[in-house]
Formats: structure tokens, C-alpha cells, sequence
């Protein structure tokens, strides 16, 4: 299966690939409300980026629900983090807070003049979106969303495993660029 | 959706209804209150005043849903069957502690039902439907995530495994006094893979030295993977069916990428029946090797001959304590006593033992869930007289869970014991022969001294004279003899005529791209074996690479390359080859 293709002059890329270790200019980290750098990713944000970023995000506070926001990526290869705080589990109206997220994040990436930036499946895994569903609204996102901004070059779309990456290429290949109604 | 119930409740009642099947349904069904189930649970024995740790009362909590919801006798009579529903989210956190908190899912209730009510399979399916809609313990929560997201249920870096395993292989070469004894990372179609517990890296990782020195002395031709190695599952423990296919589709495609033979599984209870015995139906995979628990691996060893033990070496008095999973579910009970006196003098058995066992008090995820430790301890009595009974100081077990569980009680309750594992015994019992102690010079010492690349000839490709000299003077301050070409003909006529130890190749080139140069090396018998380290700055040229019938490159960077990464993969795709080169066959 194809695992690249062009959306509006940006290169979208599936790989399997820990998102906290990508040389890539930013990343999306599915954050919590409170901002708390928890397991998972978070810990290894923590880990790998050193405690500067804990310390930023300490000093904001909360994120509220669907919003993100950018910080520093300390020590890590990235230079920037882009916390989104999106739906998690089974929450009601998950289509529409998704997309809400995506959007946000994309319009944050745009303000601070990011060009590559890398997505997880977005609320797969852990907060148990199916990932056929986070992966036809993050396609409609930035397909919406590139179709009005050209600034973006890269977008890697990083899959936790084989398993993930072949629940999410059906949909990726299927995806069709210009039909959004 | 009703008015008075929460959007929770809901959810997990929708959901319990596609988690029905034959064997859940029976055993919500079947239950008679005999009253069997209360003397085999330790929860019981150690409370006898309080029925809610009874087996039974904790399944009329998950029941009374079923008939409410799912039973037509629920729908029709009620107030006769004791139907009831589950309506606010505080309901949702009650049956948390009670599925959670008062059930280690060890399943000596359910071998000791009359009527086959296998109370821990619908106490596991209860968890999944309430981690669903993200009611659980905040250990849960944080074991899954990191196993989720990394890979591991401790979170584990893949820096730190690969470090951890470093630092035990320089172990055993200093105890054996040989360097030739390695732990092959990565190394394609072995006999043996072997896979561990991520507790082994981050807090006890002498069985992994162990195990390695084990290996070694057998002559195995073994390895251990960089990725998938976590034999464990978080998805048996906390219900949740997409964890655990997860998990273990992760151990399953390393397995068939690397083209092993035969998984061995170190001793852990869980992971064992995760990846053995239930991984394949979470995966939806089927598996077309060998699995198998180190138990018998090291049995075998010894009974083949392939190992010398010396029994005299463990000279303290054991008991041994079976692991629910490992015993209980999947029968392993004979073969680690058959090793145990292969490798000690004086094994006692605790009683009960093999299936009829009492838990050890930290299964079913029960040590990450720290708001429960108060309960778990107090359980923990029936173990501890069980232990105490014994006069052994030394208790075995074939899990890590287990030595973690054992450990807490045993200091909560002051007994003078200490807890090992099996491994430990027979790496402590091996006979080390003479010619394994011969100290050999290797090579790689003097060259660390020289230089990280110390006596290796490095070509460097690439069209942008600013990168072939960044990358020229990076590898040369590192000792390396650095070759250049700026196109892909004069790459292919100066590998040919210098063949160098390794070659970064850069994908967009005027004149013959990378790909072609690629395809060229790699169908050359003279240049096939240079490992290549691919630097491009177009990510979508990567077909030009992956879809060629050759074999993969050995390396794969995005650019730009910091310094610190082109060293760091430089020197991994140099370790992984000489760990080849070294490995006997």
C-alpha cells in the first residue's frame, strides 16, 4: 500500500516511527487538560527533552478541551512540541471535537511558521479512538485546512506499530484528494 | 440514552453486550452460591468476617447487569433475579474497586467452581469495559500508556534497553573473562530470540546477564530484538483485548522480520501466557514458530549436555512457589521443579502447591495499584504462613511479578527469606570449562582508544560539497579514513576500487540517483555486503530505496543529520555486523 501521497503541495507521509525521537521541525503531543507530562510519550518528552518543557507547561496551567498549544522541545530533536488536548476514549461527539483539535492544530503550527510536523494517530491506542475514524478526519483536517495555506511542506503521520499502520493505510490510500463535500 | 444515567454508564453497558460470549455468558449463568469459591480465595481467608471479597458477591456485581440488561428473566422479574443497572459515574468507580481492587484475577476460584463459573474471565472483561470509557487506577492507566505508546510496560527507552544490554554483555564478558561472549542485537535467522520483562532492564537486570551467560555456554545460536522484546502484556491485566493484540503483534512482526525460529520467553507468568498462549487471538495473528518458556530452554540445556551445572553451588534451602499464570493457566508445574533439582540439593515443596497454589498476592496488575497495596497486605498472610511453613530461606519462582509480590510481603510480614528465580540458580550452578576463561585480545579495545572508527575506511556520497565535507570531517575525527564521491558513477567506480567498511549514500543526485546506485552495490558481489547508510533530504524518494528487489539498507537518515546522529548510527551499523561476525553458529 501507498504510504505517501501530496495534499494540497504537502508531502504526507505514514511511517512507523516513536514521535518523540523524529528529527522533524514539530510534533503533536496528545495532551491532558492539566498539561502534565504523563507515561507514555509524555515521559518520554520528559525524559529525552529534559525538564525545560515540564516547566513551561507548568507555568501555563491547563489546556482547555480541543485547544493545543506550542512549546519548546528542549533537548529533544524536534524543535517544537504542539500540545493538543482532543477527545479521549469514548467521550461524546468525537468526530467533531477531532477535527476541532486538528484544525487548532494546524492553525498553531501556521502561526509559528512550522513547515514539517508530525502527527500520532491522533486519540488511538491508549484513549481507544478506532483508528480507521482518527484517520479519515485527520486526512479531511489537513486537506481542509492546506487547501486554504500552502506554508506547510511535511507532514509525517507516525504509527505506533505495524498493527496501527495497517489499520490506518486502507483509509490513507483510500483517501481522495478534492472530493471533500 | 436515558436521563438518569451518566454518558459512562451507558457506554459500558452498550459495550458489555459485545463482549458476550459462550464462555462469559455460562459463567454469568451458572452460578449456584455454593459457597466453593470462598475457602480457595485468599481475599476470603484472610477476611473471613466480610463478604465482599467473596468470589461469588463480587459476580452478582457484574451479574445483576448482565440480567438487567442482557437476561430476558432480568427484563421480565427484576426485583426476583436481582437485576440491576449501573447509572452515575460514582457507580462506575465502585465497581472499579471492587474489580480492580478485591480480585487479583488468579483464577483458583474458578479451578475449584463445581459449575466451571470462571469468575477471573468476566472479572478481566469487566476491567476492559470500564478502561474503555476510561474508569480505572491511575497505575493502570500509567502502565498501559507506556505500554502503549513505547512499547513497554515500564516505559523503557530505546536508548536505555539498548544501553542495559550493552552494559550486561561487558558483564559477562568480564565474569566469563571472554570477550567473545556478546548478546546479539538484531541478528537475523537465529534458533533462539530471546524476550524479556521490561522489570529486567529497569530494576533486575542480572537475568539478563544470567541468561545471556546461559546462552553462551550452551553455544546458542540466539539473539535478542532491539524492538518487540517486551514478552509482557498489560492487556491481559487490565481487560483491555486491543493492548493486548498490540503487544503482542509487536513481539510477532520483530519474530517474522527476523526470521527466528523459536521465541524463549524469560520467566515471567504472565508474559508467558500473553505471548504464548492468548497474544495470537488479541493479534488476530497466527504465528508460524516456535514459543517457549526459559524454563524449559534451560531444562533442556542441561539434560542435552550443552550445560555443565554443579548443583553444590546453591547451597541454601529452597522452596518453590508456582505462578498462577505459569501454573494454574497453562500447566507449567512439573518442568521447574525438574530444573530446580537439576540445580539445588534441598527443594522443599510449599503446600498447596501446582495449581492448587495461593497467589502471590501482586497478580493481575495488583503492584501497580498502589491504593489497594493495604488490602493486597493483608491478604498477603495466607502467603505468608504458606512461605513460612516451608523452613526454606530461599523461595524460587518463575516470574517476575511474582519475585516483585513475594518480595513486598515477605518484608511486610519480616519473614527471613529472599526470592530468586530460576535462572539465577542455574547461571550461579554453571561449570565454567577452562578454555572459556582464556582471556582473548579483542581487537575493538585498541581501536576505541585510536578512535570510535579506528581503522575503517567510510565513503561518503553526496552532491553538496558542504555536506561531504561535514560529514567527512565528523567521521574522521572519529578516526575513520573518509573516501568522497559527488555523483553516483564516480560512487559505484570508487566503491568497486576501494570497497569501503561502510558507505552514506545520499538519494538525489544529477546524474544516477541514489536508488540506482543503491540497486548497483547491492547487486554487485564485490560491494552487496557494504552496509549503506541512506542520508536524504527528500523523504519521498524513500521508494526509490524500499521498492527495489535488494536488500534493505542498513541505515536510514532524514536530513539535516546533527553530528551526534550520524555518529550514534554510524557506530550502531558497525556493532550490529561485528555482533554477527562474532556470533558462533
Amino acid at each position: 500500500m501507498e504510504k505517501e501521497k501530496v495534499i494540497n503541495n504537502v508531502h504526507v507521509r505514514v511511517e512507523v516511527t516513536d514521535i518523540t525521537d523524529l528529527e522533524i521541525e514539530a510534533f503533536v503531543y496528545y495532551a491532558r487538560s492539566d498539561l502534565k507530562l504523563d507515561a507514555g510519550y509524555g515521559n518520554a518528552i520528559t525524559t529525552r527533552g529534559g525538564m525545560s518543557i515540564r516547566k513551561e507547561l507548568e507555568k501555563i496551567g491547563n489546556l482547555a478541551p480541543n485547544a493545543s498549544l506550542i512549546t519548546d522541545a528542549g533537548q529533544l530533536k524536534a524543535k517544537y512540541i504542539i500540545h493538543a488536548n482532543g477527545p479521549k476514549f469514548q467521550e461524546q461527539d468525537i468526530p467533531l471535537k477531532l477535527k476541532t483539535t486538528m484544525l487548532g492544530i494546524l492553525a498553531t503550527a501556521k502561526k509559528a511558521g512550522i513547515t514539517r510536523l508530525a502527527f500520532p494517530a491522533m486519540g488511538c491506542g491508549y484513549y481507544g479512538i478506532p483508528v480507521p475514524q482518527s484517520a479519515q478526519i485527520m486526512l479531511e483536517a489537513i486537506e481542509e485546512f492546506t487547501s486554504e495555506t500552502n506554508e506547510l511542506e511535511e507532514i509525517v503521520l507516525c504509527m505506533l506499530d505495524l498493527r496501527q499502520q495497517g489499520a490506518f493505510l486502507p483509509v490513507f490510500n483510500d483517501f481522495k484528494v478534492g472530493v471533500l463535500s | 440514552m436515558p436521563e438518569d444515567r451518566s454518558y459512562k454508564a451507558e457506554k459500558v453497558i452498550e459495550r458489555l453486550g459485545k463482549k458476550l460470549n459462550r464462555q462469559v455468558v455460562g459463567s454469568l449463568a451458572a452460578c449456584v452460591h455454593c459457597g466453593m469459591c470462598t475457602d480457595s480465595c485468599h481475599y476470603v481467608l484472610a477476611n473471613p468476617g466480610d463478604p465482599t471479597f467473596a468470589p461469588a458477591w463480587k459476580a452478582d456485581r457484574l451479574r445483576k447487569l448482565f440480567k438487567r440488561h442482557y437476561d430476558w428473566t432480568g427484563r421480565v422479574f427484576p426485583w426476583w433475579v436481582g437485576a440491576k443497572s449501573v447509572y452515575t459515574d460514582k457507580d462506575l468507580e465502585e465497581l472499579k474497586d471492587i474489580v480492580f481492587g478485591k480480585c487479583t484475577n488468579c483464577r483458583r476460584c474458578s479451578i475449584n467452581c463445581p459449575m466451571g463459573v470462571d469468575f477471573a474471565t468476566f472479572n478481566r472483561m469487566a476491567r476492559g469495559l470500564l478502561v474503555s470509557v476510561g474508569v480505572m487506577p491511575e497505575g493502570v492507566a500509567v502502565v498501559s500508556k507506556d505500554q502503549w505508546e513505547i512499547g513497554n510496560q515500564m516505559g523503557v527507552l530505546r536508548e536505555d534497553y539498548l544501553d542495559t544490554i550493552e552494559w550486561m554483555e561487558e558483564t559477562i564478558q568480564d565474569e566469563l573473562d571472554n570477550p567473545k561472549a556478546v548478546i546479539p542485537i538484531d541478528k537475523p535467522n537465529t534458533d533462539v530470540v530471546y524476550t524479556i520483562n521490561p522489570r529486567e532492564v529497569k530494576y533486575d537486570p542480572r537475568t539478563i546477564s544470567d541468561a545471556a551467560k546461559i546462552f553462551h555456554m550452551a553455544g546458542e545460536n540466539w539473539t535478542m530484538p532491539s524492538e518487540g522484546w517486551d514478552m509482557t502484556n498489560f492487556g491481559l491485566f487490565s481487560g483491555d483485548d486491543d493492548l493486548g493484540g498490540s503487544v503482542a503483534s509487536r513481539v510477532y512482526d520483530k519474530m517474522h522480520e527476523l526470521k527466528g525460529k523459536k521465541i524463549v520467553i524469560s520467566e515471567c507468568g504472565h508474559g508467558y501466557r500473553s505471548t504464548r498462549c492468548e497474544g495470537q487471538n488479541w493479534a488476530g495473528m497466527d504465528v508460524d514458530f516456535e514459543m517457549e518458556s526459559s524454563v524449559i530452554t534451560m531444562r533442556d540445556y542441561i539434560k542435552e549436555g550443552r550445560i555443565q551445572v554443579d548443583k553444590s553451588k546453591n547451597t541454601d534451602k529452597y522452596t518453590y512457589h508456582d505462578s498462577c499464570n505459569f501454573a494454574r493457566s497453562c500447566g507449567l508445574f512439573e518442568e521447574p521443579r525438574e530444573l530446580l533439582n537439576l540445580v539445588t540439593d534441598d527443594f522443599s515443596e510449599m503446600y498447596p502447591n501446582r495449581s492448587e497454589n495461593y497467589c502471590c498476592t501482586g497478580g493481575g496488575g495488583a503492584m501497580s495499584m498502589s491504593e489497594y497495596a493495604p488490602d493486597r497486605l493483608k491478604s498477603a498472610k495466607i502467603k505468608a504462613d504458606q512461605l513460612k511453613a516451608t523452613g526454606a530461606n530461599v523461595v524460587v519462582t518463575s516470574c517476575h511479578n511474582c519475585v516483585d509480590g513475594l518480595a513486598d510481603l515477605i518484608k511486610h510480614y519480616k519473614l527471613d527469606m529472599k526470592v530468586t528465580q530460576l535462572v539465577n540458580l542455574v547461571a550461579n550452578a554453571l561449570v565454567i570449562p577452562e578454555e572459556a576463561e582464556v582471556a582473548v585480545k579483542e581487537p575493538d579495545e585498541v581501536e576505541t582508544l585510536k578512535g570510535l572508527f579506528a581503522g575503517k575506511k567510510i565513503m561518503v556520497v553526496d552532491d553538496e560539497p558542504d555536506l561531504r565535507v561535514f560529514y567527512g570531517s565528523v567521521l574522521e575525527d572519529n578516526g575513520a579514513e573518509v573516501i568522497e564521491a559527488a555523483d553516483g558513477d564516480e560512487a559505484i567506480g570508487l566503491a568497486m576500487a576501494e570497497l569501503p567498511d561502510l558507505i552514506t549514500l545520499d538519494l538525489s543526485m544529477p546524474g544516477k540517483d541514489g536508488g540506482k546506485v543503491f540497486e548497483a552495490l547491492r547487486k554487485n558481489d564485490a560491494t552487496a555486503s557494504i552496509p549503506v547508510c541512506i542520508i536524504t533530504g527528500r523523504p519521498e524518494l524513500r521508494s526509490l530505496i524500499y521498492d527495489r528487489p535488494v536488500p534493505a539498507p542498513e541505515g536510514y537518515l532524514d536530513k539535516p543529520v546533527s553530528e551526534e546522529t550520524l555518529i550514534r548510527n554510524v557506530r550502531k551499523i558497525f556493532e550490529v555486523g561485528r555482533a554477527m561476525e562474532k556470533q558462533p553458529v
